[in-house]
């Protein structure tokens, strides 16, 4: 049982991190239909540039829990000139011309750029990230959970409520909706939809960004750590959904548990089966997503 | 307000207009008229910039917004309520509304009095009041469109195009349409109003154009086009 509730535990914490990377792929999915495919890269980025301003404030004597909340607001705004540069370079032009497939290698493309980049500027080793809270673990209940397991699933939560408020709330936010809803009569509105394109593709990169400085202080940081997390939180845009906020949380949680209950259950080994699996029956039987939903109608 | 000399425009490689002059002075309700494929829908198009002309000239108050995007065209006081309706199908009725006024939330236009416009809005259309939280895509056909024209007036705009308000709604409802039209042509808002229902656009309309074919064919003050024998036998049917 005390296994058990520890498997699903730190299933639910990388879960949530899988979660705003797809939440990422969404964000750009409703506005354009497209995607970020160096969405990994840009956590990978991220976590990188957060490894570089977070050391150099460390430097400064500042408290590592200090240098790392010092350190977010360099890594959004990083992240959202990130993803506004892939916008730019890599898709606008597809958008334009309708090419169907033109965007898919020009992301990939740039994340491989991205990812020759980091390995020449920080190294192929792993590189340790600074912890901001304290490494031991807490004891609650028959589980044991580090603080920052809890500072990622609440830093995730609060990021995916962040951008639901600024949707509903804000003109700006209802230009955003407007646009994933009908591109040409949001013209009409007076909204520039390509400048709302770049946007989406911004945010998206900084939800990317975000989840590299949430996760790197509990795993390593390197060139090479958004590969495969990108990849999955993929398989998790389409199990929940790319039109679900909601789906893509709940096909993390899903994709996080059914990993770690295999690993410890059957075998590491076959830790990615299910989820794989998963996504497989989903696009079989449910193309659209576990939450995702066919666009209503006009009447 | 409004002048077009020779409009040019197509999709692709298809051209549907043929050089297309027309005037909407202020304060004055028009009519373009025809039938189907006659290329009604595509001049609107054309004049609010969701295609792009392939030549002519379109000046809104003495300047050329040929070939502008939507949203420039938008933001200099073209209000468009599209074929189709085209709500946002997602958001509730009021959040369609205040879209229509995006321009005057984010300073691109005077921004005015928006809540008292929202609040005239509802007058104008009280099922829209009743409805304000409901999405938009849950809305009847009429009540869509209702709220298209209103997210369209909330621009407070310079000219409304009309495309087609009365398609696919029960003749009910199309008396409804008709006599918003009417009061919103007594409040001296300047329109272009598309339609199939030749009669009825030439009852409220001060001033007609007939279009066949990408072209216009007659034009005139529109209760000289209700009398023409041409309009009428091609147009009008026998009622009259």
């Amino acid at each position: 049982m005390n296994i058990l509730a520890q498997l699903i535990i730190s299933g639910v914490v990388v879960g949530m991190i899988y979660g705003v990377i797809a939440f990422g792929y969404q964000l750009t999915f409703a506005t354009s239909k497209t995607l970020n495919f160096g969405q990994g890269e840009a956590l990978m980025l991220g976590a990188l540039v957060g490894l570089t301003t977070i050391n150099f404030l460390i430097g400064q004597s500042l408290s590592s829990f200090a240098a790392y909340l010092l350190m977010l607001p360099v890594v959004l705004a990083f992240g959202l000139l990130q993803g506004a540069v892939v916008e730019f370079l890599g898709v606008r032009q597809a958008i334009r011309t309708k090419s169907e497939a033109g965007w898919i290698m020009a992301t990939i493309a740039l994340g491989i750029i991205f990812k020759n980049l980091a390995e020449n500027i920080w190294g192929r080793d792993a590189l340790r990230f600074p912890s901001p809270l304290p490494e031991a673990a807490l004891t609650i209940g028959p589980m044991r959970i580090q603080p920052m397991e809890i500072a990622i699933v609440l830093g995730a939560i609060a990021l995916m409520i962040a951008v639901e408020v600024f949707n509903r709330r804000s003109i700006y936010g209802k230009a955003v909706v407007a646009t994933a809803n009908d591109r040409d009569a949001a013209g009409l509105m007076g909204i520039n939809t390509r400048l709302v394109i770049t946007f989406s593709y911004a945010l998206s990169s900084m939800a990317a960004a975000f989840a590299g400085v949430l996760v790197a202080p509990i795993t390593l940081t390197g060139a090479t750590m958004g590969a495969v997390l990108g990849l999955k939180a993929f398989a998790v845009a389409i199990i929940g959904g790319l039109s679900s906020g909601f789906g893509v949380v709940v096909g993390g949680l899903i994709l996080g548990v059914s990993e770690n209950l295999t690993g410890y259950y059957i075998s590491t080994g076959y830790k990615d089966v299910p989820g794989l699996v998963l996504l497989l029956l989903v696009l079989t039987f449910k193309p659209s997503g576990l939450f995702g939903s066919a666009a209503i109608k006009k009447v | 307000m409004l002048t077009i000399e020779n409009l040019v425009a197509g999709y692709g490689k298809v051209q549907v207009l043929h050089g297309i002059s027309l005037e909407v002075p202020q304060g004055r309700l028009v009519t373009l008229i025809g039938s189907n494929g006659a290329g009604k829908t595509t001049t609107l198009r054309a004049l609010s910039g969701m295609i792009e002309p392939q030549s002519g000239s379109i000046r809104l108050d003495g300047k050329d917004i040929a070939g502008l995007p939507a949203y420039e065209i938008t933001r200099r006081g073209m209000a468009h309520s599209p074929e189709g309706r085209r709500v946002f199908p997602t958001l509730p009725v009021t959040d369609n509304l205040l879209l229509g006024a995006f321009t005057r939330f984010t300073g691109m236009r005077p921004r005015g009095d928006t809540s008292a416009d929202l609040d005239r809005m509802f007058e104008l259309f009280p099922r829209l009041r009743e409805r304000r939280t409901q999405l938009a895509g849950t809305l009847s056909g009429g009540e869509q469109q209702m709220l298209a024209m209103a997210r369209a007036l909330m621009l407070n705009p310079e000219v409304l195009l009309l495309d087609e308000p009365s398609m696919g709604l029960a003749p009910k409802l199309v008396e409804e349409v008709f006599a918003t039209v009417a009061r919103l042509k007594e409040r001296k808002i300047t329109m272009l109003l598309v339609e199939q229902f030749a009669a009825a656009a030439l009852e409220v309309a001060d001033y007609g154009y007939v279009m066949e074919n990408g072209r216009i064919s007659i034009h005139g003050p529109a209760a000289q086009l209700r009398n023409d024998p041409a309009v009428r036998d091609a147009y009008l049917g026998v009622a009259h």
